[in-house]
């Protein structure tokens, strides 16, 4: 008896390119831990606790007289704003002229559960803008938050508005009620109280879980067949495994600042209602009045454009921008896209200003 | 003196459960100090404590199992209607590498398309809640168990730390308060 169905002899060809691929990676490629995230060259300029106060060094000959800070995330390390030289937002500014420094928050411990908002908006993040003021004899700074980072630096500048000059909010964090992820429903849920008094600190496993539920096939199953099948292709293995092992480096989140967050920003919604507290002190987003960049990915599954944007109109400044990228929340600040246009058009408004 | 009304089964249990490991704490406590000192005896003292997390832990155990059932219920529940979909959209199997890789395309966006749509839903999301809530009393009792082997060896407990915890964490904001107002005396 004859079967009809005839199946392509490229089909078998490919499955056995595939296991040929996977059976070489180990020779072709780095192991993830043998990879070194550091690019571009910095100097440790201050350690407070667990967090470190990094300055790049210059490329330019001249530079814009006022420094820029870039207050990374919560989540993860800074290292995705570094990397790859073709893909670094910091190597990218420092070519536009800025001297840049970035806030590395660290990975804090059992230790650190009682650190909260007001330790990393006044403590950590006011001392390093102090610093900066001092070593670059600037009055004051240009300040980027990004995602969690731009909710602890919005609420800095409206604290210590007399220190920044600039405000650049890079997919900020802030009106939790209109987030639409994934990520805001299972905070909205989260009986965070009852983590921290028994868990600690907000631990990597339960992140590790949040990047698992977004687009689970895409990322979990079609991102490894493409890395195998392109296991030849050097430029894109060494980019894949850069971003893999970023997004394998998950800090836990100290237990009393993951409260203040998970419960002021997506449980009540207090920092866009203006009705938030950060050590005892009121913060009015009325009283942003310094001009401001607001940057946000329309594909964005982390923080969505709706919970982005209310940022843009809430504040009192009149010299204030929001541009809208159509990429995703790390294709924004790590892609050619980000170098081919997000990064030009934030050079040209800070360059500016500075 | 006559026993508390029991409310269900579970709670029956518990009292059961409770009243032997008692009787049996009390009548085992004269013998065991005399018999032995040290770690033996602290251990013997709060044994008590480890019986009554264990029967606790079963109560917590049963809603455990109850919101991971309906967790793996969901997905499951996504999984076949996903698939369904992509069974009325792709009916015959590919036969090439073109219609291979639409297929798997097709595939991976029903896919993620209907579990994102099932881990944005409010259903979702109550019984996740629920879920973790569950597993951290589970945690919380492999605390308490664990803090009374610790007593017994005279190490401090959670609590014990986290006082120390809590103390350091305000005293370094006092010293960083001092600092800065040492500072702006300095400047004066």
């Amino acid at each position: 008896m004859k079967s009809e169905s005839k199946i392509d002899p490229k089909i078998l060809e490919e499955i056995l390119k595939f296991s040929r691929n996977v059976m070489d990676a180990p020779k072709l490629v780095s192991a993830p831990d043998e990879i070194n995230m550091e690019v571009t060259p910095h100097d440790i300029v201050q350690e407070i606790d667990k967090t470190r106060l990094l300055h790049y060094r210059s490329l330019t000959e001249k530079q814009h007289k006022t420094p820029l800070l870039i207050s990374y995330a919560l989540i993860n390390r800074y290292h995705i704003l570094d990397i790859q030289p073709e893909k670094s937002w910091v190597r990218n500014l420092l070519l536009q002229g800025f001297d840049v420094y970035m806030l590395d928050w660290g990975s804090p411990t059992s230790m650190d559960k009682y650190l909260d908002f007001d330790d990393y908006v006044n403590g950590y993040l006011d001392s390093s803008v102090e610093f900066i003021k001092n070593e670059s004899s600037s009055e004051k700074i240009s300040l980027q938050g990004y995602c969690t980072g731009a909710t602890i630096a919005t609420a800095y500048i409206t604290l210590h508005p007399e220190s920044v000059k600039n405000y650049v909010a890079t997919a900020p964090v802030i009106d939790g009620w209109r987030d639409t992820t994934v990520i805001s429903n299972l905070a909205k849920h989260m009986d965070v109280d009852k983590m921290v008094e028994i868990i600690g600190n907000m631990p990597p496993e339960f992140m590790y879980y949040c990047f698992s539920v977004l687009k689970p096939f895409e990322q979990g199953i079609e991102k490894y067949v493409n890395f195998f099948k392109n296991i030849e292709n050097k430029k894109f293995v060494d980019s894949f495994l850069r971003v893999e092992k970023w997004l394998g480096d998950t800090p836990p989140i100290p237990g009393e600042l993951f409260k203040q967050w998970i419960k002021d920003i997506y449980q009540d919604n207090l920092l866009i209602q203006n009705k938030m507290f950060v050590g005892g002190s009121h913060i009015d987003l009325k009283k942003i009045t310094m001009p401001i960049f607001t940057q946000v990915a329309v594909g964005d599954h982390l923080v969505s454009p709706e919970c982005s944007m209310p940022l843009h109109y809430a504040v009192g400044s009149e010299d204030k921008t929001l541009r809208m990228y159509p990429t995703g929340h790390v294709g924004m600040i790590a892609s050619s896209l980000s170098q081919t246009k997000v990064l030009p058009e934030l050079g040209k408004w800070l360059a500016e200003r500075s | 003196m006559e026993p508390q009304p029991v409310k269900d089964s579970s709670d029956y249990y518990k009292h059961l459960s409770l009243f032997w490991t008692d009787i049996i704490h009390l009548m085992s406590s004269k013998p065991q100090a005399l018999a032995s000192v040290g770690p033996m005896r602290a251990f013997a003292s709060n044994a008590k404590k480890i019986s009554t997390e264990l029967i606790e832990i079963n109560e917590s155990l049963m809603g455990f199992n109850q919101f991971v059932t309906e967790y793996y219920k969901q997905l499951a529940e996504t999984w076949n209607v996903a698939q369904k979909k992509v069974n009325l959209k792709v009916p015959d199997v590919p036969h090439d590498v073109e219609q291979m890789d639409s297929f798997k395309r097709i595939w991976i966006d029903i896919f993620d398309n209907d579990f994102t749509e099932l881990f944005d839903s409010v259903k979702f999301g109550e019984n996740y809640g629920k879920l973790v809530s569950k597993e951290l009393e589970l945690t919380k009792h492999w605390n308490n168990i664990s803090n009374v082997i610790l007593q017994s060896a005279n190490l401090p407990s959670k609590e014990e730390i986290d006082e120390v915890y809590k103390e350091l964490h305000s005293l370094k904001k006092r010293v960083t308060k001092l600092e800065i107002e040492l500072k702006k005396v300095n400047k004066k």
